[in-house]
C-alpha cells in the first residue's frame, strides 16, 4: 500500500470509530440516566487521579503476563459494560450479554486469526466491545459531573503524555504491537489484507467525553463544533500525519501517531472559545431540565372524568 | 467523584472497625455533598441508605447493635471509672455484651451525672467544652465534650442537613436558644460554617428583637424552643405580622412539648410549611429523634441503642404501653463523657406491633415525647395524664394562652389544674372544664391571677437575656 492508501485506511477506521463511539455516547446521554452515588461529583482532583492511573496502566499492561492481562481486561470490560447496560437490561440478560461479548473475544482471538476474514470478524467483535465500553465510561464520567473544563484539560495533558510515550518512551506503540491478536485488545480496528488500522480505546474515550461534555455544557451548536474537531483533529490530522512526518514509524515499520497531541490542544482552545462565547457550563441538573434531553414518550392521557351531575355535598363545618 | 468515594470508604471503614472518625474527612464530605447538590440539584438515589443506614431488617439491626455495644463497652470499661465499676458489679465482660445482657446493667440516671460527674470522664480524652442543661427540670447537669466530639457532631449534622435539604448554603439560621446552652449554640454555628450558611445567635432576647431580626435579616431557618416560639407567635400577631413579612422556610423546635395548636399557629403566622419537633438531649447526643408525617417519633439507631422500658417494671415495654426512653450512644460518636443506658425519663407510648406506613417506615418509631416521667399523673389504675395531654389541651383554648402556663396536682384522684385567669377568657370556668372534658381530661380548675402565671410552670423561655436595644436613652446622651 502507498502511504496515502494507508492514511486513507486509518482515516476510514479511526473516523468510523470516533464518530460511532462519540455519536452513540451522545445518543445514550440524551436518553438514559445512569445511577449515581448519593454523594459525589467529578472535580479537578479526580482528573489528576485519572491521569495518574492512565500513566501507570500501560506500564502495568507491559509488565503483566498475557494470562493475567486477559483476566484484568475481562474485569475492566465487564465492569464498564455492566455500568452501561444496567439501565437497559435485566440482571440475567445483562450478564449473559457481557459474558458472551468477553467470551467471544477470547474465543475468536484464539481460533479465528488464521485468515483475513477471521481477523476481520475478531476485530468487529472487539470493536463492538470497545465502543460499548467507551460509551459507558464516557457517560459515567459526564453524567457523574465531569465538565468540559475537566475534559479539555485532560485532553491537553494527555497530548503531552501521548507524544512522550510514543516518541521518547515508546510504551504506547509497543503495547499496540503487543496487544495485536490477543483477546480483549482495547483498540478499535480492522484488517485489510496484511495491514491493521487501529485507534486506542483511550482516544475514543476522550473524543466521546469531549463531545458529550460540550453538548451537556452548551447544547447542540457546541456539540456540532466538538464533533467537527474530533473529525478534523482527532481523525483527519492523525491519519494525515504520516504523510508529512516520519517521526512515528517504529522499528517494525508500524506507524504510531500520538492522537491526543494533535487533538488535545485543539480541544482546549475550543473549550476556551466556548467558555468565552457561552459563559458558565450548564450543570447536570440544568441539562436534564433542558430540551436537549430526549424524554420517553408519555402515555396518552386518560379520558377526563365525566362531571358529576348532582352537586357535591358541602363540607361539614369543622 | 473518585475522591468522594475514597472519603466515604474511609468513613465507612471507621464506622465498621469502631475507630474514631477523621473529622477533616467528614468536613470534606460535606463539601462534596454541597458540590453534588450544586451539580445535580439532589443527592444520588441511594441517599436514604446513607442517611438512615441499611438497618431496615430487624436481624441486621440486632447484629449491628450487639457489635456497637461491645465496642462501646470495651472502651467504657477501660476508660470510665463509673462504668468500669458497673460492669464489674454486674459480672459482665464487655467483649460478651449484647442487647440481652445489657439489661443486667442498671440504667444511668441524671443524679449519677450530677453527683459523680468526674467518674464519667474518660481517661483517654481531653475536655474542650462544658455545657450545662438549663435546669428547667431540676438541678443542672454539666456535660463535657472533646474537640473531636464537637467537630464530629457538627460534621454529621451538616452532612445529614445538606443531604436532606434541610440546610442550604443560602440559608441564614437564627438561633433563639439560651446562650448558655453552649453545645447547642456551638453546634448550630459549626454546622453553618460547614454548610456555608449564615448563623445569627441571638439567645432568648425580648421577642420583638428576635422578630425584627426575622423580618429584616433574611433569616430562612429558625432554631428555638417551643415556649419561646410561642412568645414569638404572640408578639408577631400583636404586631400584625404575617407570612409576607418573613422569609422563613422551616422552624426547628425541641427541648419542650410542642403542641399541635402552637405548631399550626407558627406555620400560619410565619408562613412555613414545616415546624419540626426534634428530640435531642445533650447527655445522649448525637442520638436524636425525628418526627415524620405520620406523627411518629423515629429514633436514630445508627449512632446509639434506644431502649423503651416500661415505666413500672423497667423491662422492655409492650406495644401500646408507656415507656421511658433509655439511650446508649455508641463509640466513636461520644468520647469525653459518654453514658451507657441513660434514662432520659422522657416518656413515649410504644406503637402497636405491625408495619408503619409513613415515609420513615424502616426506622423504629414511637409516639412523640409525652413529657417527663416524673410529671405524669396517674388518675386511675390504667389511666394517666401526660404533660403533652395538658399542654395540648391548654394551648388549644380559644384564648390562645401561649406558652401554656399551668400547674397540676392530684387531689382525691382528680387532676387539679391551676391556670391563669386570662387563659379561660371567652369560655368561663364551666366552658373551660367542658373544653378539657372534650379532650378526655376530667379536671378541677383553679384560676390564679395572671401576675402569678410564670410561677405555675417553668419554661425555657423564662431564661430571658437582657439587651440594651429596648432600654430608654439616657438623659444627656
Amino acid at each position: 500500500m502507498t502511504p496515502f492508501q494507508l492514511s486513507l485506511m486509518e482515516f476510514s477506521v479511526a473516523g468510523t470509530a470516533a464518530v460511532l463511539t462519540s455519536g452513540t455516547a451522545l445518543f445514550y446521554l440524551r436518553r438514559i440516566t445512569l445511577d449515581r452515588p448519593a454523594i459525589g461529583t467529578f472535580n479537578g482532583r479526580d482528573i489528576r487521579v485519572l491521569f495518574v492511573f492512565i500513566v501507570f496502566l500501560p506500564l502495568l499492561y507491559a509488565l503483566l503476563p498475557h494470562w493475567a492481562l486477559t483476566c484484568f481486561l475481562s474485569i475492566t470490560f465487564a465492569s464498564a459494560l455492566s455500568i452501561g447496560l444496567r439501565p437497559l437490561l435485566g440482571p440475567a440478560a445483562l450478564w449473559l450479554t457481557v459474558g458472551t461479548l468477553i467470551g467471544a473475544s477470547i474465543w475468536l482471538s484464539r481460533t479465528m486469526l488464521g485468515t483475513v476474514w477471521g481477523w476481520q470478524l475478531s476485530w468487529l467483535e472487539g470493536d463492538l466491545l470497545v465502543t460499548l465500553a467507551a460509551v459507558a465510561i464516557a457517560n459515567l464520567y459526564v453524567q457523574g459531573g465531569m465538565k468540559l473544563k475537566h475534559v479539555s484539560w485532560f485532553a491537553l495533558t494527555l497530548g503531552v503524555y501521548d507524544v512522550l510515550f510514543t516518541t521518547v518512551l515508546p510504551v504506547n506503540s509497543h503495547l499496540a504491537e503487543e496487544f495485536l491478536g490477543w483477546p480483549l485488545d482495547p483498540s478499535f480496528g480492522m484488517r485489510f489484507g496484511l495491514y491493521n488500522a487501529t485507534i486506542g480505546i483511550g482516544d475514543l474515550l476522550v473524543y466521546a467525553l469531549f463531545l458529550i461534555a460540550a453538548f451537556k455544557a452548551y447544547g447542540r451548536l457546541a456539540g456540532r463544533v466538538a464533533m467537527g474537531l474530533i473529525v478534523v483533529f482527532g481523525v483527519g490530522a492523525v491519519a494525515a500525519a504520516p504523510l508529512v512526518l516520519d517521526n512515528f514509524i517504529t522499528a517494525r515499520t508500524d506507524v504510531a501517531i500520538p492522537a491526543q497531541t494533535l487533538f488535545g490542544p485543539a480541544a482546549f482552545v475550543a473549550y476556551l472559545w466556548m467558555r468565552r462565547r457561552y459563559g458558565r457550563e450548564r450543570t447536570m441538573q440544568e441539562f436534564l431540565a433542558s430540551a436537549d434531553v430526549v424524554r420517553p414518550r408519555q402515555a396518552a392521557p386518560a379520558p377526563a372524568p365525566v362531571p358529576a351531575l348532582e352537586p357535591l355535598p358541602a363540607p361539614s363545618p369543622a | 467523584m473518585l475522591e468522594t468515594g475514597i472519603r466515604q470508604f474511609r468513613m465507612a471503614m471507621g464506622m465498621v472497625w469502631g475507630r474514631k472518625l477523621d473529622t477533616a474527612n467528614l468536613a470534606r464530605l460535606v463539601e462534596d455533598a454541597l458540590a453534588t447538590l450544586a451539580e445535580f440539584g439532589e443527592p444520588g438515589s441511594d441517599v436514604q441508605a446513607v442517611l438512615d443506614g441499611p438497618l431496615a431488617d430487624p436481624e441486621s439491626r440486632t447484629e449491628f447493635a450487639n457489635r456497637s455495644l461491645r465496642r462501646t463497652a470495651r472502651r467504657l470499661q477501660a476508660q470510665s471509672s463509673f462504668y468500669s465499676r458497673r460492669f464489674a458489679a454486674a459480672g459482665i465482660a464487655a467483649d460478651k455484651l449484647d442487647v440481652e445482657a445489657l439489661r443486667r446493667i442498671p440504667v444511668t440516671v441524671k443524679r449519677d451525672l450530677v453527683e459523680r460527674q468526674a467518674e464519667f470522664l474518660c481517661a483517654d480524652s481531653n475536655r474542650y467544652l462544658a455545657t450545662r442543661t438549663t435546669g428547667t427540670t431540676g438541678r443542672p447537669v454539666e456535660i463535657w465534650v472533646s474537640r473531636y466530639e464537637l467537630e464530629l457532631l457538627a460534621g454529621l449534622g451538616a452532612l445529614a442537613g445538606v443531604l436532606r435539604d434541610e440546610n442550604r448554603a443560602s440559608d441564614i439560621v437564627q438561633v433563639n436558644v439560651s446562650s448558655r446552652a453552649t453545645l447547642s449554640v456551638h453546634l448550630n454555628a459549626a454546622v453553618c460554617r460547614l454548610v456555608g450558611s449564615g448563623c445569627r445567635v441571638l439567645g432568648i432576647v425580648p421577642p420583638d428583637e428576635a422578630l425584627d431580626s426575622l423580618t429584616e435579616g433574611g433569616v430562612t431557618l429558625l432554631a428555638t424552643v417551643p415556649s419561646y416560639l410561642a412568645e414569638l407567635v404572640v408578639a408577631a400577631r400583636r404586631r400584625g405580622l404575617g407570612p409576607a413579612d418573613f422569609r422563613l422556610r422551616r422552624i426547628d423546635g425541641g427541648g419542650e412539648v410542642l403542641s399541635t395548636s402552637l405548631a399550626a399557629a407558627a406555620r400560619e403566622t410565619f408562613g412555613v410549611s414545616q415546624v419540626n419537633d426534634v428530640f435531642a438531649m445533650t447527655e445522649v447526643m448525637p442520638v436524636t429523634g425525628r418526627n415524620c408525617g405520620g406523627g411518629h417519633l423515629h429514633h436514630d439507631i445508627n449512632m446509639g441503642l434506644v431502649e423503651l422500658l416500661d415505666l413500672d417494671t423497667g423491662e422492655p415495654a409492650a406495644p401500646g404501653a408507656l415507656a421511658t426512653v433509655v439511650i446508649t450512644p455508641y463509640f466513636p460518636y461520644r468520647e469525653c463523657m459518654p453514658v451507657l443506658r441513660y434514662d432520659t425519663r422522657d416518656v413515649v407510648r410504644c406503637l402497636p406491633d405491625g408495619p408503619l406506613d409513613c415515609e420513615a417506615a424502616g426506622i423504629p418509631a414511637t409516639s412523640p415525647i409525652l413529657g417527663k416521667a416524673d410529671h405524669i399523673l396517674r388518675v386511675g389504675p390504667t389511666q394517666v395524664v401526660t404533660p403533652r395531654d395538658l399542654v395540648e389541651a391548654v394551648e388549644a383554648l380559644p384564648s390562645q394562652p401561649w406558652p401554656a402556663r399551668f400547674h397540676t396536682r392530684l387531689a382525691d384522684g382528680r387532676v387539679r389544674l391551676s391556670l391563669p385567669e386570662s387563659a379561660v377568657d371567652g369560655l368561663g370556668e364551666a366552658g373551660a372544664r367542658e373544653h378539657f372534658a372534650m379532650r378526655g381530661l376530667d379536671v378541677d380548675l383553679n384560676l390564679v391571677a395572671d401576675a402569678d402565671a410564670a410561677s405555675l410552670r417553668t419554661l425555657r423561655s423564662d431564661l430571658h437575656e437582657t439587651t440594651f436595644v429596648a432600654a430608654p436613652a439616657l438623659i444627656g446622651e
